[in-house]
C-alpha cells in the first residue's frame, strides 16, 4: 500500500467525525485520540518488528513478549480498581496463559522458533487473555453484587470462602469464555477474523491463511479456558476480608 | 455460668457516612441464654448479631467465644457454631433436597435426613415436595425452611435476625415451639431481634435493650418489662414516665 493510499484512509475518520458532530455524540476529541495513537503506535510497531525480523536473534522477542504482558496486566487491572494487587494476580495469569499455549506451540513443532511466528501469535493471545481477564472481573463484580445474599448464606453456615463463592467463580468464568466460543461457532460466516483477511490481502493463499486462522482461534480456546481458570483461583480471596467476610462489610 | 460467648467494648459505626451505630456494647451469653435483643429501628441491632457471626466487622471491641478471641478462631468454625438466621431468608440454587443437604456437603458429614424431616415437619412444611425448586416457595416458606437448614448445623447459638416476622401467624407459632423445644433438647442458646415485645417475653430470659448506641439494660426479660430502669426504655415499652409499670 502505498503511502499516499494511507493517507486517504483517513476519510473513514472523517466519516466518523461527521457522525459524531452531526448527531452531537461527543466523541470528536476521543476519535482524534485514538486516530493519532492507533496510527503512532501501529507505526512504530511496524519498525519493531522489522528491526526485529531482519536482526533474526530469538532472544530479542523476550523484551517484547514482556511489554505485551505488561501492557495488558495494566489495562486489564482496570476493571478490578479496589481489589488489593489485583494486577499481580492478572500478570501471572496472562504470563501462564502464553508461557503455556506458546510452549505447546513450539514443543508440537507447530510454529518454528521464530519472532516472525512468536510475535504476532503471541500478541493475539495475550491480547485474548487480556479480553477474559476483564470479562471475568466485570462480571464477577456483577455476580457479588447480585448474589451477596447467596454468599452471606454460605459463609453462614460455616462455608469457607472458597466454597461460598465457587458457583459465583464458575458463572463468571463462563460468561468470561462465552465471546471466545461463540467466535469459534461463527468465524468465516460471521466475519473474517483480520489475522487471516492480513495474510490474504497482503498476497498469502487463502487455504494458508485459514490454516493459521485455525490454529489461532484454537489457541484462543485453550487461553481463554486457562485465563479464567487461573484468575478465579488467583482472585476469589480478594473479594473477602481477612476474616473471611464479604468485602464491603467494615473491616474486622 | 462461664460465658459460652462474651461481647467486650463492642462498637460500629456505618462505614459510608461514619454514623456510630452502637458503641462500647459489653455482655456474656450463657450456654443455653435465651436472649431478646429490643430497641428502636436504626438501632444496629441486625448488624450486631451479623458481628457477632462475623459476617460483619466490628471497628473496635472484641468478642470471644468459649473464652476465645474471634481473632484465634478460623471462622468457618466459629460461624459453624454460631450461626445467622437471616431476616431475608435466601435459598441456594437449586431444589430444596439441594438446600437441606447443604450444611453436610460444606462440612463433609453424613445427612440426618431423619432430623430434617422431622424439623420441616414440626415447622409445618411436612408435605413440602423436596424435589421443588427452592426459589418458587413463598417467603414464609423459605423462611422456614431456613431455619431447618441452619438447625442441621446443630449450632451453640442461634442468631435469629426478625426471624418470624414474615411468618403468619400460624407458622409463627410453629417456629416459636419448634425453637423452644430445640432450645430444651440441644440446650442452644439463642439471640433474638425482634420488634414484637410479646414474642420477647414469651420466647427469652433476658433481655439487651439497644437505645442512642449503647446497651442500655442488660437485664431478666421479668424485669425489664415490668421495672425497666431507664426512661428510654419506658418510653419503648410506652410507659409513662415515672408512673406505674405496666404490660406494653
Amino acid at each position: 500500500m502505498s503511502l499516499t493510499a494511507l493517507g486517504f484512509t483517513l476519510v473513514f475518520v472523517a466519516v466518523a467525525l461527521f457522525i459524531s458532530m452531526w448527531q452531537k455524540l461527543g466523541l470528536e476529541k476521543d476519535l482524534f485520540v485514538g486516530t493519532i495513537r492507533s496510527a503512532v503506535q501501529l507505526l512504530a510497531v511496524g519498525y519493531v518488528l522489522h528491526f526485529v525480523f531482519r536482526s533474526d536473534r530469538p532472544l530479542v522477542v523476550i523484551p517484547i513478549l514482556w511489554i505485551m504482558i505488561a501492557v495488558a496486566t495494566w489495562n486489564a487491572a482496570k476493571r478490578g480498581t479496589g481489589l488489593r494487587r489485583v494486577w499481580l494476580r492478572i500478570g501471572i495469569s496472562i504470563f501462564a496463559t502464553e508461557f503455556v499455549t506458546m510452549g505447546l506451540l513450539l514443543a508440537l513443532g507447530i510454529i518454528p522458533l521464530s519472532a516472525q511466528y512468536v510475535i504476532p501469535i503471541s500478541g493475539m493471545t495475550i491480547g485474548n487473555a487480556m479480553v477474559v481477564s476483564s470479562l471475568f472481573l466485570n462480571q464477577m463484580k456483577r455476580e457479588i453484587a447480585s448474589a451477596r445474599g447467596e454468599v452471606e448464606t454460605l459463609l453462614s453456615l460455616g462455608a469457607t470462602p472458597r466454597q461460598a463463592i465457587h458457583d459465583l467463580l464458575k458463572r463468571a468464568a463462563k460468561s468470561s469464555m462465552i465471546p471466545t466460543i461463540d467466535g469459534m461457532k461463527t468465524v468465516g460466516i460471521v466475519q473474517l477474523p483480520g489475522m487471516m483477511t492480513g495474510m490474504i490481502v497482503a498476497g498469502a493463499s487463502p487455504l494458508e491463511a485459514v490454516r493459521y486462522q485455525i490454529l489461532i482461534m484454537f489457541a484462543f480456546a485453550s487461553s481463554a479456558a486457562l485465563t479464567s481458570i487461573l484468575l478465579s483461583m488467583l482472585t476469589y480471596r480478594l473479594w473477602f476480608t481477612k476474616r473471611h467476610a464479604l468485602d464491603g462489610n467494615g473491616a474486622l | 455460668m462461664e460465658p459460652i460467648l462474651a461481647l467486650d467494648r463492642l462498637s460500629k459505626s456505618i462505614p459510608e457516612s461514619g454514623r456510630s451505630l452502637f458503641a462500647n456494647v459489653s455482655a456474656q451469653v450463657a450456654a443455653g441464654d435465651r436472649i431478646a435483643v429490643l430497641g428502636a429501628s436504626g438501632q444496629g441491632k441486625s448488624t450486631l448479631l451479623k458481628v457477632l457471626s462475623l459476617l460483619v466487622g466490628a471497628d473496635r471491641g472484641d468478642i470471644r467465644l468459649e473464652g476465645k478471641s474471634f481473632e484465634q478462631w478460623e471462622p468457618k468454625d466459629w460461624r459453624s457454631k454460631v450461626v445467622y438466621f437471616s431476616q431475608q431468608p435466601y435459598m441456594l440454587p437449586g431444589t430444596i433436597e439441594s438446600n437441606m443437604t447443604a450444611v453436610s456437603r460444606l462440612h463433609r458429614r453424613e445427612f440426618d435426613r431423619r432430623l430434617a424431616e422431622e424439623l420441616l415437619s414440626k415447622l409445618g412444611l411436612g408435605r413440602l415436595d423436596w424435589s421443588k425448586e427452592a426459589e418458587t416457595l413463598s417467603g414464609g416458606e423459605k423462611q422456614r425452611v431456613a431455619l431447618a437448614r441452619g438447625l442441621l448445623l446443630k449450632p451453640d447459638i442461634l442468631l435469629l435476625d426478625e426471624t418470624t416476622a414474615s411468618l403468619d401467624a400460624n407458622s409463627k407459632a410453629l417456629a416459636e415451639e419448634t425453637l423452644l423445644e430445640w432450645h430444651r433438647r440441644e440446650g442452644s442458646a439463642a439471640i433474638w431481634v425482634t420488634h414484637d415485645p410479646e414474642q420477647a417475653r414469651r420466647m427469652s430470659e433476658r433481655i439487651w435493650f439497644l437505645s442512642d448506641g449503647k446497651l442500655q439494660e442488660d437485664t431478666a426479660a421479668e424485669s425489664f418489662f415490668e421495672h425497666p430502669v431507664t426512661a428510654a426504655a419506658r418510653a419503648y415499652l410506652r410507659l409513662p414516665e415515672g408512673g406505674p409499670s405496666s404490660c406494653p
